[in-house]
């Protein structure tokens, strides 16, 4: 258990079932034909969290010490490249299309992970964004972002 | 015979080429997602949907949802025989069902009868799927003609039963289980409310008008979590892999292991059955049993094969049982029965009292595939054993990065838009995050997927009682569904307060 962070939590969870509460008061309070509206059930679990996190927030005040684990740090460098990768991914792939968005995410997702053997990678990831965009697209009919105008197909 | 007779109507669409071909695929792909380390049960599963979609995109609404189920609950059963085999080979288990597994698998494996330990694994779990099965199909019937006579506030008592069922004992800390589950339902809340045609939280962006996609985010929290979780923390699979040399066990171990893998299926069954206490419960219990009962329990632990029979025929007689309230009364009760809950809710078909009424078709196809899909497994892991063995050598430089891009295709296929992608990314890292300091997953989801059921049926019962919210303890049923929920969280606390040890369920 970390206090940090589930201070931190209770915290942001707080305010999340305050927001809801407080957005709840916005809804109308009534439906035709019914005098229990739609504000009812996330007005009700608004209040809920807000004593849930109240509760958790009291909670972190009587863990223990934390013990510093002994584990490896986490390798936050890896993890962040390749989440920026994959946000570069899907924000571009409307863009430059499926297959070449696909392709280069796979290439530095492989990479990052270990780098070398170019050759099957470079191998994998165009057969896996070709084939998916086939598979998908010529047999099942289905829609995905073809090849960017630009290049001319 | 009423659900004899059924059932023959459901083997009838289970053996259409078709579903024959989605039950392979779905047991396949089950047994797979089993042996590869990093991607469990719930993640397949989740995994799984958007591409079944595509794939039954063609056939009409009826056939395609039950296409689709059939192979979403293969993924799932086939995941708990695939779970043994790495606790066997390699002392890791694939899934967390498999946990207790590795305490006499691997040792057996270590005196060379790692083939025997397989095996074994692989008969008790298609004993303990078949009379799971047997139990599915002679209770389905007259459990969703019971729950047909509920009122709404019944409805919503049973309901919210199953939240505190699946939020009491999920996890470390029940505070951070409940707070999962009412920060699902008020997820659930988003978007256009379907009485009144209010928008609720929407912002004024037309993405969230129809709410917040629940294959989203079960597929970001589940499967992009485990995989982000896999990068940070280096989780790569390390250690010598057993050999496998005989497979077939001898009439001695068959004698050794009949009894543990009936004991362990019938445990398993029983604990399926119980909302939220899942399979990873289930065949710790098993093997706790059968060391009791034995006659030399200083085996247990240096490769007594009772001790593999028990814990996975209860695992996988526990994702059998599990199906049962499921189908029956609509309520999962464990993490993947949720997300093949929600799966059955995007084909418009609704899993409950009714189903078994307007969809026979699913409900008993689903059934009959279930009996196909179980000896079809027995088929793949007797004598493919090796071949599936070879799977946890997949390097995850290459498996990571290609689950990444599953996950965002298959979201992406199903919902054509951007949004839902970044949303799917952002429920990945905050899953990863939340669920490594022991805010468990499950009730988020299951609180999604109930939501919107509980808020309809909540309303239709304070509606006919004008508003008084005493309809829910006037009602002898709900009256007894909101005590036994009352307690289900009340007990395991005071039992800590006392100094007890609770056993702990982990997601699965």
């Amino acid at each position: 258990m970390s206090k940090t962070f589930d201070r931190y939590a209770s915290l942001l969870f707080l305010v999340l079932g305050a927001a809801f509460l407080i957005g709840s008061q916005n809804i109308s309070s009534s439906a035709y034909g019914s005098n229990v509206g739609p504000n009812i059930f996330p007005m009700g679990l608004g209040s809920l969290l807000v004593l849930l996190s109240l509760r958790l927030f009291y909670e972190t005040f009587k863990y223990k010490q934390e013990e510093k684990k002994e584990g490896q740090a986490l390798d936050y460098k890896r993890f962040l490249i390749i989440l920026g990768a994959a946000l570069l991914y899907v924000l571009l792939m409307e863009e430059i299309g499926y297959v070449v968005s696909t392709f280069l995410f796979l290439l530095v997702g492989f990479q990052t992970m270990s780098k070398g053997k170019w050759l099957s990678t470079l191998l994998i990831s165009g057969a896996f964004s070709f084939g998916i965009y086939f598979l998908y697209v010529n047999v099942l009919d289905g829609t995905l972002p073809g090849l960017p105008t630009w290049l001319g197909f | 015979m009423d659900a004899f007779h059924y059932l023959l109507n459901g083997f009838a669409t289970a053996l259409q080429w078709q579903n024959i071909i989605f039950a392979f695929v779905g047991v396949l792909i089950g047994t797979v997602v089993g042996v590869l380390p990093g991607i469990g049960p719930i993640s397949g599963v989740a995994l799984l949907i958007p591409v079944t979609a595509s794939l039954t995109g063609g056939l009409p609404p009826e056939e395609a949802a039950t296409s689709a189920i059939i192979l979403l609950a293969g993924v799932y059963y086939g995941a708990m025989y695939g779970g043994s085999t790495t606790s066997i080979l390699l002392n890791t288990p694939g899934e967390s069902s498999s946990v207790v597994t590795v305490l006499d698998g691997y040792p057996m494996a270590k005196q060379g009868r790692a083939g025997v330990a397989l095996a074994i694994a692989a008969i008790g779990s298609f004993v303990a799927g078949i009379v799971s099965l047997v139990g599915l199909v002679f209770l389905a019937e007259p459990l969703s003609n019971v729950a047909l006579k509920l009122s709404p506030a019944d409805e919503f008592s049973l309901m919210i039963l199953g939240l505190c069922a699946l939020s009491g004992l999920a996890g470390k800390s029940v505070t951070k289980a409940l707070i999962m589950t009412v920060f699902g339902l008020l997820l659930a809340t988003i978007g256009m409310d379907n009485v009144s045609g209010v928008a609720r939280f929407t912002f004024e962006m037309p993405e969230l008008y129809s709410g917040l996609e629940f294959l989203t985010i079960a597929v970001g929290v589940f499967a992009l979590g485990e995989v982000f979780k896999t990068i940070l923390e280096r989780d790569a699979n390390e250690g010598e892999i057993a050999k496998i040399s005989r497979i077939l066990p001898t009439k001695q171990d068959l004698k050794e292991s009949a009894g543990p893998i009936i004991r362990g299926s019938l445990v398993g069954f029983f604990k399926g059955i119980v909302p939220g206490s899942g399979a990873t419960l289930a065949s710790f219990l098993a093997y706790l049993l059968e060391k009791k009962i034995s006659k030399n329990p200083e085996k247990f632990g240096k490769g007594a094969i009772a001790g593999v029979a028990a814990p996975e025929s209860a695992n996988n007689a526990a994702s059998g049982g599990a199906m049962i309230p499921l189908l029956t009364l609509g309520i999962p009760g464990t993490g993947t029965t949720a997300v093949l809950m929600g799966a059955l809710i995007m084909y418009n078909v609704q899993p409950g009292p009714l189903l078994f009424d307007e969809h026979p078709t699913i409900a008993w196809g689903l059934i009959a595939s279930m009996f196909i899909g179980n000896l079809m497994l027995l088929i793949l892991n007797m004598p493919l054993v090796k071949v599936f063995a070879k799977l946890i050598e997949t390097p995850p430089k290459y498996l990571i990065p290609m689950i990444v891009a599953i996950s965002i295709f298959g979201v992406y296929a199903v919902r054509v838009s951007v949004f839902d992608l970044v949303l799917l990314l952002i429920c990945g890292v905050v899953g990863y995050f939340l669920a490594k300091n022991d805010f468990p997953m499950a009730p988020l989801v299951l609180g999604l997927v109930l939501g919107p059921m509980i808020e309809n049926n909540l309303r239709r019962a304070l509606t006919t009682s004008n508003g008084d919210f005493s309809i829910f303890i006037e009602k002898p049923v709900s009256l007894v569904f909101l005590i036994i929920s009352v307690l289900w969280i009340t007990v395991p606390l005071i039992m800590k307060m006392r100094g007890k040890k609770v056993v702990v369920n982990v997601e699965g």
